[in-house]
């Protein structure tokens, strides 16, 4: 019982900053309130009649499907690649390259995004052969990969980790039995840091419009033709730019019913 | 069962926001004024011009303190309403002038004129532009009081202009001139003119001064939409052009703001409030110069405004009044020689511009920001839409209609026909 109470300041912050928030989430999502110390109407579930028939919500749905697909591909892919190849060669450059990858993740999210605003200029900057922001088709891409920045970073760095407990006698053993090395990553040492795969999957669906956020805000405000939306910007939009609390208090609900379903799920196989 | 909801949705927001307390409650002795602004606390001429009145107020004043605080400009409104919730609202907020019909709507405030006597608010306005103050109104009296203005500027690199052939001296008047000089400037592989109407929600006073000019409206003064009317459609195909010839470069507004810092765009039609800005890029750089809004050949131009409006939401007599007392400090001769030569925005004060004890030596020295001043005498009001979703009008008009028509070259009558719709399905009207 006494063990228990360690638990009590960290159940108390939990209540205050997470559940407390969440539940006046809940009872907003089923008014009618603009932000201001007017009143405060039962809207029933109208909000989330709006919301499911609003086609910006839907396209911004759907884009942050497609955020996290491609957030996937370059925060899991390639820093495995890279973690593999640093593995597969230790010293003192695999550490200063581990280093340099690391840097990406110290930046200040905003000054990253500007900085990406000069360099993609399509009239100055040294990579505006393109217009990538402005152009719908390659608008969302460049989002992704601006993003992946800091993605690759803190990946390529979790998955080393997770390789130094990859057995050496098993690699060995294989090496002796004249297996290839690209054999020996991908049925020996990609099987050993699963977990830590399934994991980083399970974030990156999970936080890929939370990542994404920053950089839409600052570079495209969700456009060019809505091309950039994603879930949580269109919630911000919502709730701070038209300042309808309803609607988005209502959003937020449907947003962690979705994640939530398939987090439940996998718990439920997991423990079958 | 609503009243139920009320408490429940206030302690939550207690529980997990806390209240900030108020500043000062006294209603005798001296007087502690909260004062929200986007400009105080930042790291240019905004943030240095601001402390700079803060201070002037102070000293003019010992009975009131200013404790001011700084927001982001984009989070402005969101911070008011916020802590009007909490029910701490900051006594006095600048807030920008596409969100005052919304502040009009959604908080308690005191109308700057209710104020002070009718006499007093005369003497104190006697100076002030009196179009602009007419434009201001609303419901018949001035409710937020116009304090950092701008109007749209043609900002051009005079360097550019020679090289291309053109006379810097003879800025384009037109939007069809504008279209030559940006052929001109493209041929010396410069990027052209830049009209920056295509932005988030912000540029939209830009797209109504380039309708006005035609003769149109984005809605009526009763927030009837008229955007797609024969007039916006001419005047934004007119701009669309400019992009299909090749004389303006299909880019983001931050984009082309860039590029001019950088010497490369010739001409960049955009807020004065940029003029500090811009003058320190092209500082021993190139030669910038300014030139009214290009608008239709044969046609008047009638610009609107953009900028900032001030706000009184203080609670008791006592602070409106302290209120009131900083507002006049502000927008008096002493208040606009420092907004204007040390921030960059309009002297609202026309007649400072030649007293040598105000902004005389300043416009001597330095005279780009008089085209922009020129266009106060015949500025209209700042249109708004109707009803709870006036912000996702101008979002939808700005997103949906002008970017894709300008920059993406959608057809304009029936792009606009069709936002046109949406937007009135928004407002109702």
């Amino acid at each position: 019982m006494r063990d228990r109470l360690y638990l009590v300041p960290f159940g108390a912050a939990m209540l205050i900053w997470v559940y407390g928030p969440l539940v006046a989430t809940v009872v907003i999502s089923f008014l009618t309130w603009d932000l201001s110390s007017g009143p405060q109407e039962f809207a029933g579930a109208a909000n989330y009649r709006a919301l499911l028939g609003d086609a910006d919500f839907g396209t911004a749905a759907g884009q942050t499907v497609l955020y996290a697909a491609g957030l996937l591909v370059t925060s899991i892919v390639l820093p495995l690649y890279l973690a593999v190849a640093l593995w597969r060669r230790p010293g003192r450059a695999a550490f200063v390259y581990r280093c340099l990858l690391f840097v990406p993740m110290v930046l200040a999210p905003v000054a990253t995004a500007i900085s990406w605003q000069f360099v993609l200029n399509p009239l100055v900057g040294i990579l505006g052969f393109r217009n990538w922001l402005g152009d719908p088709s390659t608008a969302l891409a460049t989002i992704v990969v601006i993003t992946s920045g800091k993605l690759i970073a803190l990946n390529t760095l979790l998955l080393s980790a997770a390789l130094t407990s990859v057995d050496g006698d098993t690699v060995e053993a294989a090496r002796i039995d004249g297996a290839s090395e690209g054999r020996i990553t991908r049925r020996i040492v990609v099987p050993q840091v699963g977990r830590t795969l399934v994991l980083l999957g399970m974030l990156t669906v999970v936080y890929a419009g939370q990542w994404s956020f920053t950089n839409i805000a600052v570079l495209t405000q969700g456009g060019p033709s809505h091309s950039t939306d994603n879930v949580y910007y269109r919630l911000y939009t919502y709730g701070f730019q038209y300042f309808d609390l309803g609607g988005a208090s209502a959003g937020s609900v449907l947003v962690v019913c979705a994640l939530a379903i398939p987090l439940a799920v996998g718990a439920v196989v997991r423990r079958g | 069962m609503k009243r139920l909801l009320s408490v429940a949705v206030t302690a939550c927001l207690l529980a997990t926001v806390g209240a900030c307390g108020n500043s000062d409650d006294s209603s005798d002795g001296p007087i502690t004024l909260s004062f929200l602004s986007y400009n105080y606390g930042t790291p240019d001429v905004g943030g240095e011009g601001t402390q700079q009145l803060i201070d002037a107020f102070e000293k003019s004043h010992p009975d009131i303190t200013i404790a001011p605080q700084g927001v982001p400009v984009a989070d402005t409104l969101t911070r008011v309403r916020s802590r009007t919730a909490a029910g701490d609202p900051p006594d006095v907020a600048q807030i920008g002038w596409s969100k005052v019909a919304a502040a009009y709507r959604g908080l308690p405030l005191t109308p700057v004129q209710d104020i002070p006597t009718a006499d007093e608010w005369r003497s104190a306005t006697a100076g002030l532009s009196q179009p602009l103050l007419r434009a201001v109104e609303h419901e018949g009296k001035v409710a937020a009081m116009p304090y950092t203005l701008s109007t749209p500027t043609l900002f051009y690199n005079a360097d550019l202009f020679r090289k291309a052939g053109l006379d810097p001296a003879k800025p384009p008047a037109t939007i069809a001139e504008a279209q030559r000089a940006g052929l001109a400037l493209v041929r010396i592989g410069a990027s052209g003119v830049y009209f920056d109407i295509a932005g988030a929600s912000k540029s939209d006073f830009l797209t109504q001064s380039v309708v006005a000019a035609n003769g149109g409206s984005v809605a009526t003064p009763d927030g009837r939409v008229t955007f797609d009317q024969p007039a916006a459609v001419e005047a934004l195909t007119a701009v669309q052009q400019l992009t299909t010839s090749g004389a303006q470069p299909a880019v983001a507004e931050a984009d082309a703001i860039a590029a001019f810092k950088a010497g490369k765009l010739g001409a960049l039609v955009t807020s004065t409030a940029l003029l500090a800005g811009l003058e320190e890029a092209a500082n021993g750089h190139f030669e910038l110069r300014t030139g009214g809004m290009p608008g239709f050949a044969g046609k008047p131009v009638r610009t609107t405004f953009s900028g900032a409006g001030l706000v009184v939401l203080a609670k008791d007599d006592a602070h409106k009044q302290a209120a009131w007392e900083f507002i006049k400090f502000l927008t008096s001769a002493e208040g606009y020689t420092i907004i204007t030569s040390k921030i960059g925005y309009l002297p609202l004060r026309p007649d400072l511009v030649k007293d040598p004890r105000y902004l005389g030596p300043y416009f001597a020295k330095d005279p780009r920001i008089g085209p922009a001043l020129d266009q106060l005498e015949t500025v209209r009001p700042y249109t708004f839409f109707d009803g709870p979703q006036a912000d996702r009008a101008v979002a939808t008009l700005q997103d949906d209609a002008v970017a894709p028509i300008v920059l993406r070259g959608a057809d304009p009558a029936s792009t606009l026909a069709e936002v046109a719709a949406q937007v009135r399905s928004m407002t109702g009207r």
